[in-house]
C-alpha cells in the first residue's frame, strides 16, 4: 500500500500563490526586457491574466482556510486583522517610498526592472489585503446567517469569480463595460454592507476598540488605494497593468464602504450600547435562573441570582428576601447594600400603608404583582414589591429600593415579574424534584419490605402423607399483618397457625413480624392449645400498642389417631368439610382476641378443643379480609359464600380449592385491587 | 362514611354512630369517646343501631378503653347492633368484655 501523504490545503496553498507570484513577476520582466530591447518575447498578455486569476483564487484558499480554521473568532479578532494586514501592506509600501525618495535622481530610481519588482509586490499585497479583509467580512456578514443574506452572499461571490474573468473579455480597458460590472459588483456591496448584526454584541469597550480598528482599515484601504491610482496613471513604466482589474477594484470598493458603514454604525451605536448590554445581562440571568433547578442546589442559590438579577434588572440601591416559614415566622434569606435598621424602617413604613396591607392580603396568590410604592424615608425614596409565588401560594416578597422617586418604570416590572415567576418555577421543581426522590426512596424502602415479609412466610409447609396442604397470602398494600406458618413436633404431630394483626400497612408489618417471633419460640415448647394462647397473649400485651390486638387460630394435628386440637383467639373460625356428614360447618370455639386483655384475666376467656376427622376432610383457615371483602355495592364476600365453595368444590385437591376460592374472591370485588385489606388463606385436606 | 352525635339522657351519654368505621375514621370514635370520659361521663351507652361495618380498626378502639375504664369506673355499653356488626364482635370475644344490649331499655336497666 502506497501512503499518500495528507494534503495540508493551507500550506499548499500558500506555497502555491508563492510560485504563482513569482512566475508572473517572471513573465511580466521578461516581457519588459523584450520590450526595452526591441525584441518581441512572445509572450501574450493572456498568460498573465491567467496568472493573476490564478494567484487570487490560491490566496483566496489559503486565506479561507486559514480564517475559518482559527475558532477562535470574535469579531475583534477579525477586524483586527483586517487592520494589521492593511497597516502591513501600508508599511510596506510606505517604506518602498521612502527608498524612492532617498535614491532621488541616482539611476537606480529610473531602473525599471526594480520599478516593476516593487509594481508587483504592490499588486501581491494589496490582493492580499482585499481578499484577507472580504473572507474577515465574510464572517461578519454571515453571524446571524438567513437564508436570504447567504444567498446574497453566493451572489456576490459568484459575481466576483466572473470579474476575474471580465479582463479576457475588455482587455483590460477602461471603457463602459467595466464601468457596468463595477456598478452592479458595488450595488451588490451596498446591499450586502446593510448586515451589521454583529455590532450591538460588542461591549462598550469592544467598540470602542473596534472603532479604531475599522479606522486603521479605512486609513490604509484609501492609501493603497490612492497607490492604485497612481498607479495607473503612471502606465507607461509598466508593460502590463496589474492593478486596473474589475475584481480588485471592486473588493476595494466593498472593503472600504463596509469598514465605512461598520464604523459610522459602530460609532452611533455607542450611546444605546448599555442598553443592549443591560438586556444581554437579562437573557443570561433569565438562563442561569431557569437552568438553576438541579437538585443538588439549594433553593438560596436560586434566590441568591434572583435578588441580583432584579437589583441589575432595575438598578436598584438595595434589597432584601423574607420568606415566610410555618415554624420561625418571617425569615430574612437575603440582604444587599442595607441594615436591620433601615430594613425595619422601610418594613414599618410599608405595613403602615393602605395599598401594601391590601396587598398583603390579597387571596389569590396568582393575581398577586410587584406593587411599587412611593415611600417617605430619607434615604429611600420609592421601593418595589415582589411576592414569591410558589405552588399557589406565598411563601416570601422580595422588596428593591431606589434612592430616586418613582424609580420603577414598567419595564423593569415586567422583567422583574418574569424572572420571578423563572425562580419560582425553579423553587417549585426543585421541591417537586426533592419530593420525588424521597417517594422513590421509600418506595425503595416498602420494596425491600416486601421482600423481607414475604421471607417471614414458610415456603415449604410441614406434612405427611396423612394430609395435603397449601397456603395463600395477599397483603392491600406493600407490606400486611397477616401471617401462617406450620411446625412439625414429633412424626405425627403437626402445630398449623393463622394469625392476623388488626389494622393494615405498616404498623401490622411490624406487629406481624413480633408475632411470629412469640409463636415460633413458643410452638416448640409444645404447649397445649390455650396454654399457647395463654402465653402468647401475655407475651404479646407487652409488645402491642394500645389500640392493637392480634387474632389467631391453632390446630394441633395429631395424625396417628385421627384428631387435632384446636383453639381459636378472636380469630375468624375456621370451616370443616365433613366427608361423612357432606356439609360444611365453622369450628365453634370461644376466645378471645391476643392483647386486649392484657392481664392473668385472659385465660378464662379461651377455650380448646378436639376434633377427630376422617379421610377426605378439608379444614380451611382464613383471615377476616376474605369475609370482608367488598364488592361495589358494598355487600361484603361472607361466610355463607365461603361455606357453598368448599362444598362444590370438596372433592378437589387443597391447590386446587385454594384458587378456585381465590378466584371468585376476585370476580366477586370485580378486580384484585379493590380488596382493601390483607387476606391470606389454608387449605389442608387429610388423606 | 361516619358521623358521631352525642347526647346526654339522665345520667347517660348517647353515643350515636351511623355508618362505617375503618383505619380511615376510628380515630374520630376515638376522640368521641375521649372527650366523653374526659368531661366526667360515667355511663356511655353506644347506639349501634345505623352502625354498618366495624373493621378491626374500630374494635381496636373499643378494646384500648376497657382497662381505664374498669379502673375509673365508667360503664360503656352497647346497644342495637346490626346481626352482622355483632358478630365480629362475637367473633373476636369482646362481647365477653362489653356489655351488648338488644335494645336501649335494657342498656339503661342493666346496671
Amino acid at each position: 500500500m502506497i501512503k499518500l501523504p495528507s494534503i495540508h490545503i493551507g500550506k499548499l496553498s500558500f506555497l502555491l500563490a508563492i510560485l504563482v507570484w513569482l512566475a508572473l513577476l517572471f513573465v511580466d520582466l521578461t516581457r519588459l526586457f523584450g520590450a526595452i530591447n526591441d525584441l518581441n518575447s512572445g509572450i501574450a498578455p493572456e498568460f498573465t491574466w491567467i496568472l493573476e486569476i490564478l494567484f487570487f483564487i490560491t490566496v483566496y484558499g489559503f486565506y479561507n482556510y486559514a480564517i475559518n480554521k482559527d475558532a477562535r473568532n470574535d469579531f475583534l479578532s477579525l477586524i483586527w486583522r483586517a487592520a494589521s494586514t492593511g497597516m502591513f501592506a501600508s508599511a510596506i509600501f510606505l517604506l518602498v517610498q521612502l527608498f524612492y525618495i532617498l535614491l532621488g535622481e541616482s539611476r537606480l530610481a529610473d531602473e525599471p526592472f526594480l520599478r516593476n519588482f516593487f509594481y508587483h509586490v504592490h499588486f501581491a499585497l494589496v490582493t492580499i489585503f482585499l481578499i484577507s479583509s472580504a473572507i474577515l467580512w465574510k464572517n461578519l456578514i454571515l453571524y446571524q446567517k438567513s437564508k436570504q443574506v447567504v444567498k446574497q452572499w453566493q451572489t456576490y461571490e459568484f459575481a466576483l469569480l466572473l470579474a476575474m474573468f471580465f479582463i479576457f473579455f475588455n482587455k483590460n480597458t477602461f471603457d463602459y463595460s467595466f464601468i457596468f460590472g463595477l456598478v452592479i459588483l458595488t450595488g451588490l456591496g451596498i446591499v450586502l454592507s446593510g448586515n451589521l448584526k454583529w455590532i450591538p454584541y460588542l461591549t462598550f469597550k469592544e467598540k470602542w476598540k473596534s472603532l479604531l480598528f475599522l479606522f486603521f482599515i479605512l486609513l490604509s484601504g484609501s492609501y493603497l488605494f490612492y497607490q492604485t491610482s497612481q498607479f495607473s496613471n503612471a502606465q507607461q513604466t509598466y508593460p502590463i497593468n496589474l492593478l486596473d482589474n474589475l475584481f480588485l477594484i471592486s473588493l476595494f470598493l466593498f472593503i472600504l464602504i463596509y469598514a465605512l458603514f461598520s464604523f459610522l454604525v459602530t460609532l452611533f451605536n455607542l450611546p444605546t450600547s448599555s442598553v443592549f448590554e443591560q438586556k444581554l445581562t437579562e437573557a443570561i440571568n433569565f438562563q442561569r435562573l431557569s437552568q438553576s433547578i438541579q437538585p443538588e442546589e439549594s433553593e438560596e442559590q436560586v434566590l441568591d441570582i434572583l435578588i441580583d438579577s432584579c437589583m441589575s434588572a432595575a438598578y436598584a440601591d438595595a434589597a432584601w428576601m423574607e420568606m415566610h416559614r410555618l415554624e420561625t415566622g418571617t425569615e430574612l434569606i437575603q440582604e444587599r447594600w442595607i441594615n436591620e435598621e433601615t430594613r425595619n424602617e422601610l418594613s414599618e413604613k410599608i405595613s403602615g400603608m393602605k395599598a401594601a396591607s391590601q396587598w398583603e392580603t390579597e387571596t389569590k396568590p396568582d393575581n398577586l404583582s410587584p406593587l411599587a410604592l412611593r415611600l417617605d424615608h430619607p434615604k429611600f425614596e420609592s421601593i418595589l414589591i415582589i411576592p414569591l409565588v410558589v405552588n399557589k401560594s406565598v411563601i416570601g416578597r422580595l422588596v428593591l429600593c431606589k434612592e430616586v422617586k418613582d424609580g420603577f418604570n414598567k419595564e423593569m416590572i415586567n422583567i422583574i415579574s418574569t424572572f420571578t415567576r423563572q425562580a419560582s418555577i425553579a423553587v417549585e421543581n426543585h421541591r417537586l424534584l426533592n419530593q420525588a426522590i424521597q417517594n422513590e426512596r421509600y418506595q425503595e424502602e416498602l420494596k425491600i419490605a416486601q421482600r423481607v415479609q414475604k421471607s417471614l412466610l414458610p415456603v415449604k409447609l410441614d406434612h405427611n402423607e396423612s394430609f395435603e396442604i397449601c397456603a395463600y397470602s395477599n397483603a392491600a398494600d406493600e407490606v400486611g399483618g397477616d401471617y401462617y406458618d406450620t411446625f412439625q413436633l414429633d412424626e405425627n404431630r403437626f402445630v398449623l397457625i393463622i394469625g392476623d394483626v388488626s389494622g393494615k400497612g405498616t404498623s401490622a408489618a411490624f406487629h406481624m413480624s413480633q408475632m411470629k417471633g412469640i409463636f415460633q419460640s413458643l410452638i416448640q415448647l409444645d404447649l397445649g392449645a390455650s396454654e399457647f394462647m395463654n402465653r402468647a397473649n401475655s407475651a404479646l400485651s407487652r409488645c402491642l400498642e394500645r389500640n392493637h390486638f392480634i387474632t389467631a387460630s391453632i390446630f394441633i394435628i395429631d395424625t396417628s389417631n385421627h384428631t387435632f386440637l384446636h383453639a381459636r383467639a378472636g380469630h375468624v373460625p375456621t370451616l370443616m368439610w365433613e366427608k361423612s356428614k357432606n356439609k360444611a360447618d365453622f369450628l365453634g370455639v370461644d376466645g378471645l382476641g391476643l392483647g386486649i386483655l392484657r392481664n392473668m384475666q385472659y385465660e378464662k376467656h379461651v377455650e380448646e378443643k378436639v376434633f377427630s376427622f376422617e379421610s377426605g376432610d378439608i379444614l380451611l383457615l382464613f383471615t377476616d379480609g376474605i369475609v370482608e371483602a367488598k364488592n361495589q355495592k358494598s355487600q361484603q364476600f361472607g361466610f355463607e359464600r365461603v361455606r357453598s365453595l368448599v362444598e362444590v368444590y370438596h372433592h378437589l385437591s387443597p391447590r386446587e380449592i385454594q384458587t378456585k376460592l381465590i378466584d371468585s374472591l376476585h370476580d366477586f370485588v370485580e378486580g384484585d385491587g379493590m380488596i382493601d385489606d390483607d387476606y391470606s388463606l389454608m387449605v389442608v385436606k387429610f388423606n | 362514611m361516619l358521623s358521631i352525635h352525642t347526647h346526654e339522657e339522665h345520667t347517660h351519654h348517647i353515643l350515636r354512630i351511623q355508618g362505617e368505621i375503618d383505619a380511615s375514621n376510628s380515630v374520630q370514635l376515638d376522640e368521641s369517646i375521649r372527650s366523653l370520659a374526659d368531661n366526667g361521663a360515667k355511663s356511655i351507652l353506644v347506639d349501634g343501631s345505623d352502625l354498618e361495618y366495624i373493621s378491626s380498626a374500630g374494635l381496636g378502639v373499643f378494646m384500648s378503653y376497657l382497662e381505664d375504664f374498669q379502673e375509673q369506673g365508667v360503664s360503656l355499653k352497647i346497644f342495637a347492633l346490626d346481626p352482622k356488626v355483632f358478630e365480629v364482635f362475637k367473633i373476636l370475644g369482646l362481647d365477653q368484655l362489653i356489655s351488648i344490649f338488644p335494645t336501649k331499655e335494657e342498656a339503661i336497666q342493666e346496671v
